[in-house]
């Protein structure tokens, strides 16, 4: 399996803090693997999802040090609050689930073929002309992880997806991250959820105070 | 303040550069009128695209408030201290020239403000990104004007999320005039501080989604530009370039 992200010896500091967020971090990611990254609040899995995508320091600032090599082509990011990752330019779900599409210029027919895909496989087709602003935190949710999804990305981070999702749809989820990896791509997911976690990951990570504390089976370090 | 309305007249049904288009020409025609009919009849004009797109109502209480406070300042200032010859009305001396002056800038403030935010409530934002991006203007500018038309509801919505967070807790909006003032400290600081917040979620959303890739974007549902909406385009440029260079030749001679 192609390694997509290759960490040693990283750590990250935001800008401003006192102390690192992430310590001497030193991880590989595959593609087909589903990677559960657990800890307390504050152990630095969210933040370990911005370095691993890309996005920290780029965009959220701070210091890294250390290798970070990000050989995966198109990273996608859910985070647990749907709201903050609404485009904002989108008056329709389709549109909104579009956009990453529309952004790396596909053709409109490729793009509609994907979008529906999408909305299908999270089950919420029938909100396809729905304004995202009107949508509950579940369904945002799910119109959320679909525009990321969207974006065919090899390397799918979520942080806690299913907080605002019912225990069904959040089972359905947890399914879907296994399919999601069985199409090829590498996917990791912070969550307090073990339980499903367990069941949908292929190994799992325990952070504490940002360093990597377990990694191997879900049952060995969920245990 | 406003805020897009949706609706089917012909101005939401038109192209989002077409009203764009009718409310820059009265921009640029006020500052080219220099006599009170002339500004007269353009503020007409403008009246006239809140009556069209069906949201005079919506549009008239802001302009109007807006306006208000600069035509009292511009009568007293122009109207009343203004230069000779001087005129009674009533027990007021009114200024000819300054008059006419006053009623000039009042009417070019109040033409602009009835067709910029008649654009707003009639412009859909969404179709103007399509629009744009189908012109292929960069998304930086798409996001920068698009996101300035939708600043003032935002900013309003956020400001109610605020208000009544703040009231749960316990934040009395009445009393005297210095309480009202107090109080709009637990409204101001969070206001400022949340839009400064929005602004780094907003870039994450946007650069998750792709947009800093230097890509040309696809527009999905580009709305459709007929020969009525080209034609009103070209009659504005013509227009503005008329009235303009009658202003200039004038100038000259």
């Amino acid at each position: 399996m192609t390694t997509v992200l290759r960490l040693k010896d990283a750590s990250f500091t935001y800008a401003g803090a006192t102390g690192p967020a992430l310590s001497a971090l030193s991880l590989e990611v595959r593609r087909g693997e589903v990677v559960a990254l657990a800890g307390v609040p504050g152990s630095g899995t969210s933040t370990l999802l911005l370095v691993a995508g890309g996005y920290a320091p780029r965009l959220v600032g701070g210091a890294i040090t250390g290798e970070r090599e990000l050989s995966a082509h198109q990273p996608a990011i859910v985070f647990a609050t749907p709201w903050t990752q609404l485009t904002g330019l989108c008056h329709t779900v389709f549109a909104e689930v579009a956009f990453g599409p529309a952004s790396h210029g596909l053709e409109r027919e490729r793009i509609r073929a994907i979008v529906l895909r999408q909305l299908h496989r999270l089950g919420v087709p029938h909100l396809e002309g729905r304004d995202p602003a009107t949508l509950s935190g579940g369904e945002l949710q799910r119109v959320i992880v679909a525009s990321a999804l969207a974006l065919e990305p090899d390397l799918l981070l979520l942080d806690d997806p299913a907080a605002e999702l019912d225990p069904a749809a959040a089972d359905d989820l947890y399914d879907l991250l296994k399919d999601v990896a069985a199409d090829g791509a590498a996917v990791l997911v912070a969550t307090p959820d073990t339980a499903r976690a367990a069941r949908a990951a292929t190994r799992a990570i325990m952070l504490d105070a940002g360093r990597i504390v377990a990694d191997g089976t879900p049952a060995e370090v969920f245990a | 303040m406003i805020g897009f309305r949706p609706g089917t007249s012909p101005l939401h049904r038109a192209h989002p550069y077409t009203p764009l288009a009718v409310a820059g020409a009265l921009l640029c025609l006020v500052f080219a009128a220099r006599t009170p009919s002339a500004v007269g009849a353009l503020v007409l004009a403008a009246l006239a695209l809140p009556l069209v797109g069906g949201v005079l109502g919506l549009v008239a209480r802001p302009a109007l408030m807006l306006s208000l406070p600069t035509w009292i300042l511009l009568l007293v200032l122009h109207g009343i201290l203004g230069p000779d010859p001087h005129h009674a009305l009533g027990p007021i001396a009114v200024s000819e020239p300054g008059l006419a002056r006053a009623l000039v800038l009042g009417g070019r403030i109040t033409a602009i403000l009835f067709a910029f935010l008649s654009v707003l409530a009639t412009v859909s934002p969404a179709r103007l990104v399509e629009a744009m991006t189908e012109r292929g203007v960069p998304f930086s500018a798409t996001y920068l004007l698009v996101s300035t038309l939708t600043l003032v509801p935002r900013m309003r919505a956020r400001a109610a999320q605020i208000l009544e967070a703040q009231q749960c807790r316990g934040l009395r909006l009445g009393g005297s005039p210095i309480a009202r003032v107090a109080a709009l400290g637990p409204l101001v600081l969070p206001l400022v501080l949340g839009a400064l917040a929005e602004v780094d979620e907003q870039v994450l959303a946007l650069d998750t989604r792709g947009v800093a890739k230097g890509i040309r974007r696809t527009a999905m549902e580009p709305p459709p530009d007929s020969a009525p909406d080209w034609t009103v385009r070209w009659l504005c440029l013509i227009v503005v370039v008329a009235a303009w260079g009658d202003r200039m030749l004038g100038a000259l001679q």
